[in-house]
């Protein structure tokens, strides 16, 4: 009872600590099945009318499938190529410049994301490909590319060497032994990078700000400027499917994929 | 060396060399840009002429832009401080937890920094606003009606603080677990309280993972775009709503350029403050063994 007593002070200062962590979230997924416009908390009812508004809004349906979902899943693909293909030159090779190319590679993230838009934007409108969904790819494959380069990194500096040796010992190509012993060996790693490549460029909006035009407003972008014009609930459901979406990635990678967190 | 590395180095830099290729093209090739941009002179015509000059530069230190950069740094260490405070509860729980369900405090914690801060944001609008949820529960306990909770300093930090909490806590977690609990059953079998305990014991031997978690959120926290242009209305503008309206809407590329070069100079000196001090910091440790 003591114990109890001496314990639930700091017990409740974390639960304080959580709800402020989560109160946002949890109220943008309540509303979002809210009946009314009224963005009661708890919602008075509960009704699909938002989501139904979403799918029925040809600008959100536009922003979440035709350009935030395929410039996540281009990113995605491109970050863990370029950027895997990075990590195994890191790891597995000692060369010149090699520490170099390792800080290097942090940064995209430790230049302020703003000031990249902002950077981004001039060098785009130079090129005159500002606005275009390349740019936007391009930009999300730089600031994806250190987290795939750091989730393979861990990875393979986890695998002994001797591995692929045996394979090649055994007449494997190196190719081969790369392909078929250690890149099994390393895929959780891979498809972390993978996942968070993609979560990264889903949720940006910092850059996205900067960067797109009328034909390439992602979601985050299109729910900013529905808040700024005072939007309905509809912002509340698009916001929803993106959190589940997000948590699903991230829950499916822990358990299948022992999601390793790049941070 | 002998002839054999030189294939191997080659083969190194084809795989290393795609990425190496992207930061170039695509980080070094932009900020060296407005790094130029912003020494050349403006034109409501033709956007810039490269005409050499310090004038973006010195418009920085009009009343306007000062009164701006304070209103940034002091939200910036305002989140620090707030991020601080409800990070180590935290961060020394998921530490030296036993529970079995720590992954799904793991996930709790980490999930919402994956969901666009755009997204919580609004959340926070619907909690905070005119007809919001604190509102409404004000307004039923009859102590008050509309309270005006947006559109100013604390709202700004109430929403940085939320969005960046994660960045405080994985550090500072990762440098308590590295402190050995027996060291704390120390202290307390010498009769120090909890509390004196956390400042003389778990404070100073997670420093390293305090002053990390501090220097992400305060670089983090200082270049605020979206947060400030939700939560802080007309009313509350940092240097990356300035930075906005000049590329976007003034079209004043050259000024732009220079307040962005000043806001990477900052981040880039506390960065480089950081580093020496976790130099200094892991230093007096060898010395103090």
């Amino acid at each position: 009872m003591s114990r109890l007593a001496r314990r639930l002070p700091f017990g409740l200062i974390l639960v304080a600590i959580y709800m402020f962590l989560l109160a946002p979230l949890v109220v943008v997924v309540a509303v979002s099945f809210d009946p009314t416009d009224a963005f009661r908390f708890p919602p008075p009812g509960l009704s699909l009318r938002w989501y139904a508004a979403f799918f029925s809004s040809e600008p959100f349906v536009h922003a979440f499938f035709r350009v935030s979902l395929v410039v996540a899943l281009t990113v995605s693909l491109l970050a863990t190529l370029v950027g895997g293909l990075a990590a195994v030159g890191l790891v597995r090779f000692r060369f010149r410049g090699r520490t170099a190319a390792e800080v290097a590679f942090l940064g995209p993230i430790v230049v302020p994301e703003i000031l990249l838009g902002a950077a981004l934007f001039l060098f785009y409108a130079r090129l005159r490909l500002q606005t275009t969904l390349a740019a936007l790819v391009l930009s999300h494959l730089l600031i994806a590319m250190p987290y795939v380069v750091r989730t393979v990194t861990a990875g393979l500096s986890g695998i002994n060497r001797s591995l692929e040796e045996a394979a090649m010992s055994l007449g494997a190509s190196r190719l081969q032994a790369f392909c078929r012993v250690t890149l099994p060996l390393i895929r959780s790693s891979v498809l972390s990078g993978a996942i968070f490549a993609f979560i990264i460029s889903f949720s940006d909006i910092n850059l996205a700000l900067f960067l797109t035009g009328p034909q390439t407003v992602t979601l985050p972008v299109h729910i900013f400027s529905q808040i700024a014009w005072q939007g309905d609930p509809t912002i509340a459901a698009a916001s929803t499917l993106q959190i589940a979406l997000v948590a699903v990635l991230l829950g499916v990678g822990q358990r299948v994929f022992r999601l390793r967190v790049a941070l | 060396m002998s002839g054999a590395p030189a294939p191997r180095t080659a083969r190194a830099w084809l795989l290393v060399g795609p990425g190496l290729l992207v930061l170039a093209a695509l980080l070094l090739g932009p900020l060296l840009q407005i790094l130029t941009v912003s020494l050349f002179t403006y034109s409501p015509t033709r956007i810039w002429i490269p005409e050499p000059t310090l004038a973006n530069y010195r418009r920085l230190a009009d009343p306007y832009y000062l009164a701006v950069s304070w209103t940034t740094v002091k939200i910036g260490l305002l989140t620090t401080l707030a991020c601080i405070v409800l990070g180590y509860p935290l961060a020394y729980f998921l530490a030296r937890t036993r529970s079995r369900l720590v992954g799904l405090y793991l996930f709790l914690l980490v999930t919402p920094l994956m969901v666009s801060s755009v997204i919580r944001i609004f959340g926070w609008l619907v909690i905070l606003g005119r007809r919001g949820l604190v509102n409404s529960w004000v307004q039923k306990l009859g102590l008050g009606d509309g309270l005006d909770l947006l559109y100013n300093t604390p709202a700004v930090v109430t929403g940085l603080t939320e969005l960046l909490l994660p960045f405080m806590v994985l550090p500072l977690m990762a440098a308590i677990e590295n402190v050995h609990p027996s060291i704390e059953e120390a202290a307390r079998n010498l009769g120090a309280g909890a509390l004196h305990v956390f400042r003389r014991v778990i404070v100073p031997l997670s420093l390293p993972g305090l002053v990390s978690g501090c220097l992400l959120v305060y670089t983090v926290s200082i270049s605020a775009l979206v947060t400030p242009a939700l939560m802080g209305g007309r009313r509350v503008r940092m240097l990356g709503n300035l930075v906005y309206d000049e590329v976007l809407t003034s079209l004043n590329w050259p000024f732009a350029s220079a307040m962005a070069v000043v806001l990477l100079a900052v981040t880039g000196g506390v960065m480089l403050f950081y580093l020496r001090t976790m130099r200094a910091v892991s230093r007096s440790r060898v010395v103090a063994e």
